[in-house]
């Protein structure tokens, strides 16, 4: 069996909360987003494009998770050394803050976009409109993005 | 550092510092897993709704606006009425299909039926119900068509090919009388109540009381599959059920006061278990002296102040219209609330179905006025709801 350090095996948690509940909202999110699209597309197939684009919009909130989850692997349980208790504290507060703020993020613009679709099937000028206000929930994922980032740099995984 | 830590964690009677992180960890998984929970229930919640709402407010898109009103109230004629029709494709497919009046009624009666399709599982049984409408509609058509002395392809064009008599229709439009509408309807769950109804219909001409049977009917049950309501979803649905019954409970009842009826003539018409307005109060409406009677009694619901706004109409016209029309708006009024306040729930399917109705009820005023001669564009605008 192969001994695995306490710190790299809490980056491992790490990089699991933050692909994991990332990906949860995000799911979500699209989830609720495509079934709102489908909808609109049912009754309206000029609303393939723009449908498309609203359930794309909470992708983002997956990727960000993912690149934090493939950072930490990266630096911590691919190259191949044992990373102290204490650098693998940094990488689970690292994954939880994308991971959480993603979760939020992801479900929030999910409910957004999907409202925005129907917005858009209901009255074609509300498009433009309509991606303000589903971008807006992307913020919550951008801060925890920074700050798993800046955990990361400053906590001394990315040093 | 490190020892400084270590002694931390064994001062709080942790043996070590592994033990220390499998314990917050574990506090870690638990604030986890009640995040996610918390979250997931509203938005279960609201995910079952996110398809047919993007349907429906679709749907809410292409209601006619003010603007497309008054092109259509401005058309010359019902061949011109017709033709901007056909420029609308959820008109198009029946215009030419049906006449005017039933190519909109089947217009409305589809997106009903869509609805209920579309809507999910625990408001399925209301909107299923709610088609019953039209076979009720159905079936008082063809029995004022037959009393009428109308021939089977004159009835055909009265009835819409929706509900759960579509089956039947072509032998209930073929029917020669009244009696074989009975015998095609045995067996459904319209005939008893036909069986009651009809005696009383034939005897004194009157199809009020035939019409207030069958009203009953649907509205009774359409009560009953919202009385229990398992969430907020189905709460506005039995507000907005509700409101239908109580308004149709009084339309009763104001219209029996104007005639003069007793309470024991109105009593078996009546939806005892009304919404806002209890059997009881019901009860006390019914054995009022006249309409004026009904409006003081009134005094406390919500209806009071739209109904004693509508009586100065009535003192002056003697017609209970402004009260039909008060209590019609109440519904409609209902449904935009509705619709507003849940916007990820049952409120845009319930605000789109009261907006299409009110859509179709304003194209056939202005048909039936565009076959009358003497409306001008101004005087039919003016009987718009």
């Amino acid at each position: 069996m192969v001994e695995v350090a306490l710190g790299t095996a809490l980056a491992a948690i790490g990089a699991g909360l933050a692909v994991g509940f990332a990906g949860l909202g995000s799911g979500l999110g699209q989830g609720i987003a495509a079934a709102g699209s489908v909808g609109a597309v049912a009754e309206d197939e000029d609303m393939f494009a723009r449908g498309i684009i609203f359930t794309a919009l909470p992708e983002t909130q997956a990727i960000y998770g993912f690149l934090i989850a493939i950072l930490l692997m990266v630096f911590t349980i691919m190259a191949n050394k044992a990373l102290p208790a204490s650098l693998g504290l940094v990488a689970i507060g690292a994954g939880a803050a994308i991971g959480f703020a993603g979760l939020g993020s992801g479900m929030g613009q999910g409910i957004t976009a999907s409202s925005s679709v129907g917005a858009v099937v209901e009255n074609e000028d509300m498009f433009a409109r309509g991606i303000i206000f589903t971008a807006l929930p992307e913020t919550q994922a951008i801060y925890g993005f920074l700050i798993a980032i800046l955990l990361m740099v400053f906590g001394g995984i990315l040093g | 550092m490190v020892e400084d830590i270590t002694s931390l964690v064994t001062g709080l009677g942790f043996p070590s510092i592994e033990a220390f992180l499998a314990v917050m960890l574990l506090v870690i998984a638990v604030f986890g897993a009640i995040v996610v929970i918390s979250l997931l229930r509203p938005v279960l919640g609201m995910f079952p709704y996110t398809y047919p709402n993007a349907r429906v407010r679709a749907r809410i898109g292409r209601i006619f606006d003010e603007k497309q009103f008054q092109e259509i109230i401005e058309a010359g004629n019902i061949e011109e009425v017709k033709n901007y029709l056909r420029g609308f494709p959820d008109y198009a497919k029946y215009i030419d299909q049906y006449p005017l009046e039933k190519a909109l009624d089947t217009q409305l009666a589809e997106n009903y039926d869509l609805v209920a399709r579309i809507t999910p599982d625990n408001s399925k049984d209301a909107f299923r119900f709610l088609l019953k409408k039209w076979d009720i509609r159905n079936i008082k058509s063809i029995i004022i068509a037959k009393e009428a002395g109308l021939n089977s392809k004159e009835t055909l064009d009265l009835v819409v090919p929706y509900g759960d008599l579509t089956d039947k229709l072509d032998a209930l439009v073929d029917a020669d009388d009244i009696n074989e509408i009975l015998n095609t309807l045995e067996g459904t769950e319209y005939a008893p109540i036909l069986e009651d109804a009809i005696p009383l219909y034939q005897e004194t001409g009157i199809l009020l009381p035939l019409e207030a049977s069958l009203d009953k009917y649907l509205l009774k049950n359409l009560l009953r599959t919202v009385s229990t309501p398992e969430d907020d979803n189905t709460s506005y649905l039995k507000t907005y059920v509700g409101n239908m019954v109580d308004g149709a409970n009084l339309k009763i009842i104001l219209r029996a006061k104007v005639d003069g009826l007793k309470y024991e003539d109105i009593e078996p018409y009546m939806i005892s278990e009304g919404y806002q307005i209890r059997e009881w109060k019901l009860k006390d409406l019914m054995e009022s002296e006249d309409v004026a009677g009904v409006i003081s009694g009134l005094e406390g619901t919500e209806y009071a102040p739209l109904l004693a706004e509508a009586m100065a109409n009535y003192n002056d016209t003697g017609s209970i219209s402004a009260f039909e029309i008060a209590l019609d708006n109440n519904v409609v009024e209902t449904a935009k609330k509705i619709s507003l306040k849940n916007q990820f729930g049952i409120g845009p399917m319930i605000g789109f179905l009261s907006r299409k109705e009110k859509e179709i009820k304003n194209l056939k005023i202005i048909v039936r006025s565009k076959r009358e001669k003497g409306f001008t564009p101004a005087m039919i605008k003016e009987m718009l709801i």
